[in-house]
């Protein structure tokens, strides 16, 4: 690091005119952060020429107390405290150019309970700033003392599983497809035969609001049809997702009441309808013992790219702030983005109770979730029977795995692809259980279970081999075994 | 029909060999395990009856299945699970739950419903086995 | 759902057999030896233990080559008196049934009647039944076994703990070993008046009572592991004490030599704490005399507690 970083002090520091953040107090490579404050992590990618700490300081400055120029009002305030402080940068590991920041903040510049002042202090302006190329809010440390602000998952893994009667197996889902254009009656159907065919849970897709081919009272009163059907047939307690996403929290009031009065045991939301919106839902779940469930809609924009946005291990951090039961976390082996170790760190941040540094699962700090509930991740796309081995291995026993294409596209129809996945999965878990290699035995595994269910036999005939090999775009900066003072 | 409630409905009905291995599973998690009875195996009848409390202190899995079989000696009409406890903080809830016992026909569920407001309907799942009397079910 | 057994665990049938082999694996050599380093004297005792091991490592080698089926009936019953180390066999046989995998877990439980017959009427099956789930997997040491029966009171509950006993010695003996213990003569009449336990026991071991020298020899290892020593004069005083003891009643080999050698370390502390005027030294702390075995009630004609 050039230049002088030293910060300016007394009269001095507040004369009118512009002065580099650095020297206003926003890098204090000194400065022990507190128990009590909240520290991000910024990978920050300064446009040439400009100097790795200004930066950081520049990100300290405008996402806490500062603005372009010097203020005099500075001085009204206890401003040495509010001031956000970069207090360590370090380059990032096999990328030239890219800096982690650490910037602590003091508990007193955020309202308790609120992810959307969290948010607007946090990732509010400085995304934008000129001098950065690029800006990523890779970790979050949030302290025992916010955290106990927020509700946390309404329901949570634990009472999810008592109130369905699941216990020591991975929950079975399925969306119903084609996403779009299902009459409510064909809909329904899809539903009943999946559930009946032995999932736990269907579930409408992210854009199944309310449109033309099927208004959403529709939906609800032949899904609820489907799902008591499937109930009675198998003495099971089963689901579906009804989503309740609207155009405002009235409307989604409404259709989660309709829900309720229906007896669903879950509704759905999607990430889109914003922060303070997920919220209100949350503490509405609550209220109501209901399930709630969110699709991560949109959250690729931002969380896919290294180089810019919001890491998906920060966005689980205020899901479970602001208390889904239910997330999309990535499947690893699925059609969609996701590196096993960078994986592994979302689902440890939905389901364990303290989460230790892990910079090979891209976990930063550690983490205290002071008994928050635990979110059930869900495991949604490009999935099959014939990966349960890996599936297990990688995402464990609390998760929802959620094949559908894997159930609806079965050549035998619903019910078979159904019964399919359960076989497969019941059987991996029973050998699990047993003592056995079950990650390296699983083709086996399968293989000797479909001997005797004709289904899973064809579930793995039509889709052996299918596999989605890409490079990911978000590994982990940090191999297992380098780890960094 | 077949109750598929626990996590091994969808196989073929356990040996009392492959209980005593999921069993062991669970006791070696420190997870105390206990026998449960049923002939209302409504899937919101979260009490079946007690056969005896949670093993705390058996370390090997043949008490377990020992006491399943003198469970079936009395019961061996009706549904028997298994259920594993596990009192680890952040848990102390099941952990493990799979039926190891179950009624050679199984009677089923009656679903009844009833329109009410609109086009709403108040679904009811009652099973069969309840019609009689408690001790005439299975 | 899918029909049809799929998931049981079979047993692979080979050819060929090396016992050699089996028996270095299996660990048993070890148990073996250190029986005969650790404990003294016992022969007898040690033949049987070493037979019962080769019977149980040819059973394992002749199931392998699928030559049997049926479990092997492992219920013993160890007679002896009292201190002659049964309980101590007990554990070493647990290991050894557990090492070439007759027991899956080779814990010991060990019980008496008070643990397994209750107070009233349906009392008895369920502490019966508590101790044989803790005991499955390993073994049950049953000392004291015959107390068990009462023939006196027709309505004693111990004759439940036996029925009990005797299904699972004989429906259960994949999951769990039972060795009945006490005094020789009054095992004997408990068989004789219970055959059901006569035909279920497959192994009896007898154990003799020690030798004087053994005993002696006990004594001097047992001071050796507490770091005390004897001095001349104290051997032996030591060796008179247990020429004397052994005559008197209540004598129970070498738990009475035990507990004299507590006493003995009781009277040596007194000693050298109303004699100290000055520094001690560690040699003085850990040498017995004569004089802390010599003021036994022993030599006065008296007996000692056990």
């Amino acid at each position: 690091m050039t230049g002088n970083n030293e910060q300016v002090r007394g009269k001095a520091r507040y004369a009118a005119g512009v002065l580099e953040y650095r020297k206003m107090g926003y890098w204090e490579p000194d400065y022990d952060p507190k128990d009590t404050d909240i520290i991000a992590l910024f990978r920050i990618t300064p446009q040439d020429g400009v100097d790795p700490i200004e930066a950081a300081a520049a990100v300290a400055g405008e996402s806490s107390t500062a603005t372009w120029t010097v203020v005099w009002t500075d001085r009204l305030t206890a401003c040495d405290k509010y001031r956000a402080k970069a207090y360590r940068v370090d380059p990032v590991p096999h990328e030239p150019g890219q800096y982690f920041a650490y910037i602590a903040y003091d508990l007193d510049l955020f309202e308790g309970g609120s992810i959307a002042n969290l948010t607007a202090s946090i990732i509010g302006n400085v995304f934008g700033f000129k001098p950065l190329k690029g800006l990523r809010l890779e970790d979050m440390r949030l302290p025992v003392a916010y955290v106990k602000t927020f509700q946390g998952p309404a329901t949570g893994i634990v009472v999810e599983r008592e109130r369905l009667g699941v216990f020591g197996r991975p929950l079975l889902g399925a969306t119903v497809k084609p996403k779009l254009g299902l009459s409510g009656r064909n809909y329904g159907r899809v539903v009943y035969e999946a559930l009946k065919g032995g999932l736990d849970f269907t579930k409408d897709d992210e854009n199944i609001n309310s449109q033309p081919f099927m208004h959403w009272r529709d939906r609800f009163l032949y899904c609820m049809e489907a799902v008591n059907k499937a109930s009675a047939a198998t003495g099971e307690i089963k689901g579906t997702y009804l989503n309740v996403t609207a155009g405002t929290m009235e409307e989604m009031y409404k259709r989660a009441e309709f829900a309720k009065e229906l007896g669903s045991v879950i509704i759905m939301i999607d990430l889109v309808i914003g922060y303070t919106a997920i919220q209100s839902m949350a503490k509405w779940s609550r209220d109501n013992d209901m399930i709630l469930h969110l699709h991560r809609a949109g959250h690729s924009t931002y969380t896919r790219q290294k180089s810019h946005g919001v890491s998906f291990r920060v966005i689980s951090k205020w899901m479970r702030l602001a208390g889904v039961d239910h997330i999309h976390a990535g499947t690893v082996v699925g059609k969609l983005e996701g590196d096993p170790a960078t994986t592994k760190g979302y689902y440890d941040i939905c389901r364990e109770e303290f989460n230790p540094q892990a910079l090979e699962n891209g976990i930063f700090f550690d983490q205290h979730w002071t008994s928050l509930n635990k979110m059930m991740p869900v495991a949604s796309g490009g999935i099959h029977a014939g990966q349960m081995h890996q599936l297990i291995h990688y995402l464990g026993e609390d998760v929802v795995l959620q094949f559908g294409g894997g159930t609806i596209g079965h050549p035998h129809g619903i019910q078979a692809g159904a019964e399919a996945n359960r076989v497969a999965l019941e059987a991996m878990v029973f050998a699990r259980n047993s003592g056995r290699d079950y990650f390296a035995e699983g083709p086996q595994i399968l293989a000797d279970a479909a001997k005797t269910c004709t289904p899973l036999q064809q579930a793995l005939d039509t889709w052996k081999g299918v596999t989605f090999d890409y490079a990911s775009t978000d590994a982990p900066d940090y191999a297992p075994t380098n780890t960094p003072s | 029909m077949r109750v598929t409630q626990g996590a091994f409905s969808f196989l073929p009905d356990l040996t009392d060999q492959q209980i005593h291995t999921q069993v062991q599973y669970c006791i070696d998690n420190d997870w105390a395990v206990s026998l449960e009875y049923t002939d209302d195996p409504h899937p919101r009848n979260t009490y079946w009856e007690m056969w005896g409390h949670p093993m705390f202190d058996n370390p090997d899995a043949a008490a377990v299945v020992y006491e399943l079989n003198e469970c079936r000696k009395i019961h061996g009409g009706k549904y028997i699970r298994i259920m594993a406890f596990d009192s680890t903080a952040g848990w102390e809830s099941v952990r493990l739950s799979f039926i190891a016992n179950r009624p050679k026909t199984e009677k089923g569920f009656r679903l009844s419903r009833e329109e009410i407001r609109g086009r709403s309907v108040r679904y009811s799942i009652t099973p069969y086995s309840t019609d009689l009397p408690e001790g005439e079910r299975y | 759902m899918c029909s049809e057994e799929v998931l049981g665990e079979e047993q692979e049938i080979v050819e060929e057999v090396d016992l050699a082999k089996d028996f270095k694996e299996s660990g048993v050599g070890e148990i073996l030896d250190e029986l005969d380093t650790s404990l003294t004297g016992l022969e007898p005792v040690k033949t049987r233990i070493r037979e019962t091991a080769a019977l149980l490592i040819v059973d394992k080698a002749r199931r392998k080559l699928g030559l049997v089926n049926e479990p092997l009936t492992l219920h013993m019953s160890f007679s002896g008196n009292p201190g002659t180390g049964k309980t101590t066999l007990a554990l070493k046989m647990a290991d050894l049934l557990h090492k070439l995998g007759f027991v899956r877990k080779g814990h010991l439980v060990s019980v008496t009647r008070d643990d397994l017959v209750g107070q009233y009427i349906g009392h008895t099956a369920p502490k019966t039944k508590e101790v044989l789930k803790k005991a499955m997997g390993g073994v049950l040491f049953i000392d004291e076994a015959y107390y068990l029966y009462r023939p006196e009171n027709e309505r004693d509950y111990g004759q439940e703990a036996i029925e009990i006993l005797l299904q699972v010695m004989e429906n259960n003996r994949d999951d769990l070993v039972v060795i009945l213990a006490g005094y020789k003569d009054k095992m004997a009449k408990f068989f004789e008046s219970n055959p059901g336990f006569r035909s279920r026991i497959a192994h009896h071991i007898e154990f003799p009572d020690y030798t004087s020298d053994e005993l002696l020899e006990i004594a001097q290892k047992t001071l050796k592991e507490q770091h005390y020593k004897l001095t001349p004069q104290a051997i032996v005083a030591l060796s008179d004490y247990i020429r004397l003891r052994r005559d008197q009643a209540h004598f129970a080999n070498a738990r009475s030599i035990r507990n004299a050698l507590d006493r003995a370390r009781l009277r040596h502390a007194n000693r050298i704490f109303n004699e100290s005027i000055g520094l001690l030294n560690a040699d003085q702390l850990s040498t017995i005399d004569d004089v802390d075995i010599l003021s036994s009630r022993v030599f006065k004609g008296g007996i000692d507690n056990f």
